[in-house]
């Protein structure tokens, strides 16, 4: 089609165009590239809504902070967004969300207390709701049982304690032939806060309470799993998809990580691989996992706020497709008819329900930052647990104004 | 008309426009930012207030909080570290390939191309490669090294913290090495050959001939190579994020890393601002150090 043959469609299009419905236009920023999640949402809901038309931009995961505070400053902000869930407090603590309450208890499609409470923690700040999570996910336990087998191990009984989680890597050890117990991901990064904070959790403390004799004993483990050649050393500097992926190749007996494994683990691992919830610190011991995913936001001055609310609620209600569709675990309970992965799916709803959010806090990244420093120095021997754990309660504090 | 032509074409007043070119995208581009993030580090600023004005000056709290933060020493003597080894060996290991080549064998030219396609690849593709190589686990140097039996144990370069930062030095002298041959055998090239033809008549051996021709020759190249070198070692930011993001626990972190996190990472962008001033003027000194030593070059 030549230039002046397309000018030619293009006037023809614009002429022919109702002229009865000015169909509103609201802006979607997500982390999804086209194809993915929110770029069929969009389609799926503009089919239905032919008042409405969503623009749909891409940004990069570890942009989106950064562009939407820009953005928000200068007053080109979306209208409906993706944020990660830890990141929900500071843009609210900012008043730059719009607070659903008012709209969800009036709606009949979302229903507060069927979601899960992590990812409803995750989206209430001060009494409001920020936001509504699109799916959630969180970690659990996977084991190589041929490895259990051959090492002398039920592989009907992963461990279920601290306790036989430390003897079992140990068992599954092989230096010579280069497999570790365990992998994890102890990353200065994200990752490292999301995959220890659970495990402080479960003894009783939280993000705001860190220097505890559970976080001294739970990192004391972590330096122990290191330190014996339990995992490996690149534990340190690895995040969890490369961790992932020399339990995959064979090099770890047991791995924690979540549920976006699977497709790449069901064609990676050639052998019989399952899934267990974290072990707790004793039998009996309240559980706790971590909680990933993030939710859809409404900006606060958006010029639509019905039409994105009716947007949001739409994505809300497609909450049974998001497990098989797009690889996230549902926000609240759904039944599901032929879940993908049917057994590992079993093991992270289960998880789910003690899938506990980071924060919150409008500082989460200082917070998050104190903690990985906590870890760090501590598996790299430059302090101990206690002394590590005392100082990142010092600066934690000093960030929550305590 | 007449007098247009004479004075912007031919006179004084072109003259000025040129000036007035190059002098204005120099403040809108290069001297804005720089003052700018000199205010900045003067400023309380966080993720909401830089787009706007609303920043409270605080002094010097920045600055305090900077140098008195228990990391300051270690990372600054990681950059001293980072840049004077990365200087030294991409200067060595460039100076002794620039003479390699010059031996004329057959392809040289052809080989010595070649090496550009190191210095060509973006920092985070580099840092990529290295990342595979030094892997602790199922890197290909321990691989290689394991096989020639001389190391047993694997040895972790990128999460072992007394290795780290000797990790990112050999990969940024990797990356270093091309750019300073070149630039060293161009000037190895402009050394006129009767020189050392007079020399070698003379009696002077190879290693005096090197050090009492080749080397004073090399003067203005030497220096320019060593200070483009600091400066392109202290923006080296692509390889930190590529391969050990600083760690473990800070033992490769260096300066120009640290501003990023503190401003991008932990949103404390005049603290990040502050650390990224001390950096401006440690290469404003260094470029002061390269004009003084090259200024009687533009005499002769």
């Amino acid at each position: 089609m030549n230039i002046a043959k397309t000018l030619g469609v293009l006037a023809i299009a614009s002429v022919s165009a109702p002229a009865w419905a000015d169909p509103v236009t609201i802006n979607l920023w997500t982390i999804d590239r086209p194809g993915e999640y929110h770029y069929k949402m969009a389609e799926e809901f503009m089919a239905k809504n032919p008042d409405v038309k969503v623009n749909v931009r891409s940004v990069q995961f570890t942009d989106m902070v950064n562009e939407l505070a820009k953005a928000m400053a200068t007053g080109e902000a979306p209208d409906v967004t993706y944020i990660d869930n830890p990141d929900v407090a500071l843009f609210a603590s900012h008043n730059l969300l719009l607070d659903m309450k008012p709209m969800i208890d009036k709606s009949s499609v979302i229903k507060l207390d069927q979601i899960f409470p992590g990812p409803l923690a995750s989206v209430t700040y001060n009494g409001g709701i920020y936001g509504i999570p699109r799916g959630a996910n969180t970690i659990a336990l996977y084991y190589n049982a041929d490895m259990f087998k051959a090492a002398g191990l039920d592989p009907a009984k992963p461990p279920k304690t601290w306790d036989e989680l430390y003897a079992d890597a140990k068992k599954l050890t092989q230096p010579d032939k280069g497999v570790y117990g365990l992998a994890f991901s102890a990353a200065a990064s994200e990752e490292g806060t999301f995959q220890f904070l659970p495990w402080l959790q479960m003894t009783g403390g939280n993000y705001d309470n860190v220097n505890t004799p559970g976080g001294v004993k739970a990192l004391n483990l972590w330096k122990k799993f290191i330190d014996e050649g339990i995992a490996s050393k690149d534990t340190l500097i690895r995040g969890q998809w490369d961790s992932t992926g020399t339990f995959n190749a064979g090099s770890a007996a047991m791995d924690i990580s979540g549920p976006w494994e699977l497709p790449r683990m069901s064609k990676d691992a050639k052998f019989d691989f399952r899934v267990a919830l974290l072990p707790v610190p004793e039998d009996g011991a309240p559980r706790a996992s971590a909680l990933g995913e993030g939710d859809n936001v409404i900006v606060a001055n958006s010029k639509h706020p019905a039409e994105a609310f009716r947007f949001v609620e739409y994505m809300y209600q497609q909450m049974p497709r998001v497990w098989n569709e797009f690889g996230y675990m549902p926000a609240y309970p759904v039944t599901i008819d032929k879940p993908n992965y049917p057994e590992a799916f079993a093991v992270f709803n289960e998880s789910m329900k003690f899938a506990r959010n980071r924060g919150p806090s409008p500082d989460w990244a200082k917070i998050s930052k104190a903690i990985q420093t906590a870890i760090q120095t501590t598996l790299t021997g430059q302090s101990s647990a206690d002394d590590a754990l005392a100082t990142a309660q010092t600066s934690i504090n000093g960030v929550l104004g305590k | 008309m007449l007098r247009f032509n004479r004075v912007f074409r031919d006179g004084g007043g072109f003259d000025s426009v040129l000036v007035i070119l190059a002098l204005g995208y120099l403040v809108a581009f290069s001297a804005f930012p720089l003052i700018y993030n000199l205010v900045i580090s003067f400023q309380s600023v966080d993720l909401f207030t830089i787009a706007t004005f609303k920043r409270p000056f605080v002094g010097l709290q920045n600055y305090r909080d900077i140098v008195g933060d228990p990391l300051f020493r270690t990372i600054v003597w990681h950059t001293v570290k980072f840049v004077l080894l990365s200087v030294l060996g991409q200067l060595l290991i460039g100076l002794a390939l620039a003479l390699f080549f010059r031996l004329d064998f057959p392809g040289a030219s052809w080989l010595r191309g070649l090496f550009l396609a190191g210095w060509i690849m973006p920092g985070l593709v580099v840092g990529a490669l290295w990342g595979w190589i030094l892997a602790g686990d199922f890197g290909v140097l321990n691989w290689a090294l394991q096989s020639l039996g001389i190391i047993k144990q694997h040895i972790f370069w990128l999460s072992d913290p007394s290795i780290s930062i000797y990790s990112v030095i050999i990969a940024n002298i990797w990356l270093g090495i091309p750019f300073n041959m070149i630039l060293l055998s161009v000037g190895l090239a402009a050394i006129p050959a009767d020189i050392y033809e007079a020399a070698e008549l003379d009696g002077a051996t190879r290693i005096q001939r090197f050090f009492t021709i080749t080397l004073p020759m090399m003067r203005a190249q030497l220096g320019a190579v060593i200070s483009l070198g600091i400066i392109f070692t202290l923006q080296q930011f692509d390889l930190f994020a590529a391969l050990t993001q600083g760690g473990p626990s800070n033992a490769s972190n260096v300066l120009q890393y640290w501003s990023w996190d503190l401003a991008f990472r932990q949103y404390r962008i005049g603290h990040g601002s502050v650390v990224s001033v001390f950096m401006i003027l440690l290469v404003v000194f260094v470029a002061a150090v390269y004009v003084r030593s090259t200024r009687h070059e533009h005499v002769v």
